[in-house]
């Protein structure tokens, strides 16, 4: 009658699997949102602030579910659109290639061109794909505020094959170099993410600062398939110049300081604890190659408190870049946030004690774009290339100097035809935008990994600067002046003819119905007039009766 | 017996019970099909006397460049004031026609302001524009006001208001004897915007409108108007011109206009819960402050305005009516819902059933002339000639409330 185990061991057995199958269920049907902040001191006395939101949702079998936190909208757009990678990024500002580096996986992923940039690539036959490109289009604009759907008409968009990725045909880029990127953009990216802005890293964003930035580029990307499901990464990446008292001092000796900032100089405002919905909340503070370079040349070890600068508060952790080259390694100081709340936020920043002058690496190539003459006919585009020789310090070949690059422009055709009137925007004569230019160099790899320490979750963050990613750059932006026609003719055209056409069939009419003197002959004929009596008849002529 | 009830019946029960289902099915869908025929008629009826239930705003800003700053202004101002007093952004539709919070000539990037002494930030954290920059053009708010729209544009451009609702449409620019400049190289006239209006009123897009226009002899865009339920003010008679209120010297341009201003400094006194009314808006208005004559026509709109409020069109307050018994407008849903419930025994079912079967023939009796043809009832109704539907749809209840007996009493 007594069964084989004793009561309470089966039942913690019966605990046990329940718990295992469970927790494996669940891992693999959860959505789950991370929340990143990387700090990182620029060269020419700015910050560098960049925000990184991860969302993914589980594969399903059904398109429809219940969502938690994964943006419902986001997820109907991929279901409807057949969408297998998208990238949509808002820009203002141009990112400083020369100061800020053009070889980091920062520049690489999150330096874009000014405006809109959106590109996608769809999971359908190739003859649908322009079709489902144009409600994508509109879609789009409905849901961030934006004219994306100017990127509709053919004049606007293109499908390189290889000029920007590798692909079979099902890829769309398209670019509006004149979109303005203002609060009505970023609202609408806020409202995806569960907290919104009101907890957690986004409620940093303090409007006026983000848009006083000298770069701001709002990014959002989406890849999607049947064996990991959606993920969804939100980018915000910000170059500010912080204008606190402190930076202003000058150091006895060697010249001027580099200013001493922190997030409440950046933002008006510190963290107060994390979005509460997110699996982890971290605030990294990046100290670049050169930087650590120069503090070990000066003696001391480069950890977060030094000779030269000083961060304001101890690290959890320092991850020092695993790299194979040579000995110096950037270093990144992680801080996880939800040790943090209302009573004792967080403010990470840098106190400089010494002056120091660094450089970031460039890309092997600095490439600028301009015109040259004038006129539909005498002007013309050209690119320059000015080599960093970035390459002889990696490769250490001296005597191979020719270097692989890919050039991908997209030049609308009126530049050098013209355009009917009414297809000109309403202020024709500021000229036209070209789109940035893409140089990328296939045989540079800018990818960066750092230990991952924690078996149970990656940073995605990290994960990214770990991708394989080829060093890319863009261009500037091209106002090009075209020939405009003269606007008032259309009027002048009206007019002119409706007055000539009055002039002649009025003379004509005259000249046919009008009898001159009829009255008078009239009135000779009947002899003694008495009374005369004059109406004005139908055809315009007063014709007087007796 | 002691150890429960006797065995379970052999293995010829289970194949009967979706036998069973099959001539329930029948009835069920007639029951439904009729049921929501009264329903959508009801909802879609053409009745004057549709109750107001909804506010939509369309402000709209038709002016270009720097200088034209105060325009921007105007627009977000009232922006702000309609979504102070209760229009969420879903309901308002915004159109600017070009960016002056993060143009680079703002000393003060992302931030708007009506006053020379920058206390209200218009453009605050939460703004949603829905047409911007080269999208606002006459054809555009043409369509967006008689809602003939491509396939492919998106719900939040568009203004999906019905037959209950009060629309308050905002336009501001540089106007003159008949017409609006949009963007500086088109314009809008007065008869185009009565033609717009009187298709909205065929299509049943509002209930009433309210046009208020601050532009330069603004009184002759809305004189063609002829379509009832509409009311127009503008902030200038013919001949006259608008003025601006006060130049900011740190931004360097205007900031508002005085039609605008004073609109504002009425609102500002209101919340949601106030009910002045448009009579004390419209008496407000002062010719010696505003250097022109605020004149509106009211000659289309059939109530007195001392007895309409502000937030009928200004904001978003609804007349809630408190009664004691349930809401019989939506029966469809609510008999629906009784049927999908398995927990209730028979006797609820046949009581409730015999309610709602009323209350429905009540309604069919009165809503019978407003019945509108569907393809669905019509094929149902030509089928069911002769017999009456409501037996047939009690028949059906009947045996769907019979099997749901047997069914949870063979599962205990």
């Amino acid at each position: 009658m007594a069964p084989p185990l004793s009561p309470p061991a089966l039942r913690r057995l019966l605990l046990l699997v329940l718990s295992l199958l469970i927790t494996s269920v669940a891992a693999e049907n959860v959505e789950e949102f991370t929340e990143e902040l990387l700090l990182r001191p620029l060269p020419d006395r700015k910050a560098l602030a960049h925000f990184h939101f991860r969302s993914s949702a589980p594969p399903s079998a059904a398109p429809s579910r219940h969502h938690h936190h994964f943006p419902k909208a986001i997820a109907q757009l991929v279901h409807q659109f057949h969408i297998k990678e998208l990238e949509l990024s808002f820009t203002q500002g141009r990112w400083n290639y020369e100061q800020w580096g053009g070889y980091d996986p920062m520049s690489t992923n999150y330096a874009k061109p000014p405006g809109v940039e959106l590109w996608a690539t769809f999971d359908l036959p190739l003859g649908e794909i322009d079709a489902t490109w144009k409600n994508l289009t509109h879609t789009l604009s409905g849901l961030f505020c934006a004219s994306i759907n100017f990127l509709e008409s053919s004049t606007a968009f293109s499908s390189p094959r290889w000029g920007f990725k590798l692909n079979e045909g099902n890829l769309r880029y398209g670019a509006l170099p004149r979109e303005a990127v203002c609060t009505e953009n970023l609202t609408p990216w806020l409202k995806l993410l569960p907290c919104r802005d009101k907890a957690g890293i986004a409620s940093l964003l303090y409007r006026p600062s983000v848009y006083k930035g000298y770069y701001h580029s709002q990014k959002l990307k989406l890849a999607s398939s049947k064996s990991f499901g959606i993920i969804l990464d939100q980018t915000l990446t910000v170059v500010l110049q912080p204008d606190s008292v402190r930076g202003k001092q000058l150091h006895s000796a060697d010249g001027q300081l580099q200013p001493s900032w922190s997030m409440k100089d950046l933002f008006n405002r510190k963290l107060s604890g994390k979005c509460l919905v997110s699996k982890s909340s971290r605030v990294f503070f990046e100290i670049e190659k050169n930087i650590v370079d120069k503090v070990d040349k000066s003696g001391t070890e480069a950890s977060w408190t030094n000779e030269i600068f000083v961060l304001s508060s101890a690290p959890d952790r320092v991850l020092k870049e695993i790299n194979n080259m040579d000995g110096h390694s950037s270093s990144i100081c992680e801080y996880d946030v939800s040790n943090y709340n209302e009573d004792a936020p967080l403010d990470v920043g840098v106190t400089w004690k010494l002056p120091l002058i660094w450089s970031c690496t460039p890309a092997p190539y600095h490439a600028n774009r301009f015109l040259m003459g004038s006129g539909n006919e005498r002007g013309s585009i050209s690119l320059s290339f000015i080599s960093t020789n970035m390459h002889k310090q990696l490769f250490d070949v001296s005597n191979d100097c020719s270097i692989k690059a890919v050039v991908f422009q997209v030049v609308p055709w009126y530049v050098k035809g013209f355009l009917h009137i009414d297809e000109y925007p309403p202020d024709a004569n500021q000229g036209f935008d070209i789109p940035s230019a893409l140089v990328t160099f296939p045989e540079f790899n800018s990818s960066r990994s750092y230990p991952e320490t924690d078996s149970l979750f990656v940073s995605p963050l990290l994960r990214t600067f770990k991708e394989d990613g080829v060093v890319k750059s863009y261009t500037e932006v091209l106002l090009v002046p075209l020939t405009t026609p003269d606007f008032s003719m259309p009027y002048n055209v009206i007019t002119f003819t409706c007055t000539v056409l009055a002039l002649y069939f009025g003379s004509l009419l005259n000249a046919l119905r009008r009898r001159t003197g009829e009255e008078e002959r009239e009135l000779k004929k009947a002899g003694n007039p008495t009374m005369l009596i004059c109406l004005p008849v139908y055809d315009a002529h007063i014709s007087c009766v007796i | 017996m002691a150890s429960g009830r006797g065995g379970i019946p052999g293995p010829s029960r289970p194949c009967r019970l979706p036998l069973l289902f099959l001539p329930a099915l029948l009835p069920l869908l007639v029951l439904l099909a009729f049921s929501f025929s009264p329903s959508s008629a009801v909802a879609a009826a053409a009745s004057p006397g549709a109750m107001h239930n909804n506010n939509w705003a369309v402000l709209v800003c038709t002016s270009r460049f720097w200088f034209n700053y105060r325009h921007m202004a105007n627009t977000l101002s009232l922006y702000r004031t309609v979504k102070r007093l209760g229009i969420p952004d879903e309901r308002i539709i915004l159109m600017l026609a070009d960016d002056m919070a993060c143009n680079p000539r703002n000393n003060y990037p992302a931030q708007v302001f009506n006053n020379e002494n920058h206390q209200l930030n218009l453009y605050g954290d939460n703004v949603e524009v829905d047409y911007r920059g080269y999208e606002v053009t006459v054809e555009n708010f043409l369509r967006v006001l008689t809602g003939r729209h491509e396939s492919a544009v998106p719900r939040s451009k568009r203004l999906l208001s019905d037959e209950g609702s009060h629309i308050l449409l905002y336009m501001t620019g540089h106007g003159g004897d008949e017409f609006l400049k949009f963007q500086d190289n088109e314009e809008l006239q007065s008869h185009d915007l009565a033609d717009a209006v009187k298709q909205m009123k065929e299509k049943h897009r509002f209930k009433e409108l309210l046009i208020m226009v601050d532009t330069c002899q603004a009184a002759t865009l809305f004189s063609q108007l002829h379509s009832p339920g509409v009311l127009a003010i503008g902030s200038s008679m013919k001949g006259e011109n608008s003025y601006s209120h006060h130049l900011d010297s740190d931004i360097g341009v205007s900031v508002v206009d005085r039609f605008t201003f004073y609109t504002l400094a009425f609102f500002e006194k209101l919340n949601m819960y106030s009910n002045a009314s448009l009579n004390s808006l419209f008496n407000s208005y002062n010719p010696s402050m505003l250097l022109s004559t605020a004149y509106y026509r009211m000659d289309l709109y059939e109530r007195p305005l001392n007895e309409v409020p502000v937030t009928n069109f200004f904001g978003s307050v609804m007349k809630i009516i408190h009664t004691d018994s349930g809401y019989s407008g939506f029966l469809a849903a609510y008999n629906d819902g009784i049927l999908l419930s398995t927990e209730d025994n028979i006797l609820n079912h046949a009581m409730l059933q015999n309610e709602s079967s009323q209350r429905r023939s009540n309604i069919e009796e009165t809503e019978e002339a407003q019945l509108r043809s569907h393809g669905l009832t019509e094929v149902l109704l030509e089928q069911l000639d002769g017999k009456n539907a409501d037996t047939i749809a009690m028949y059906g209840l009947g045996t769907m409330g019979i099997l749901l007996a047997i069914s949870t009493w063979l599962s205990m």
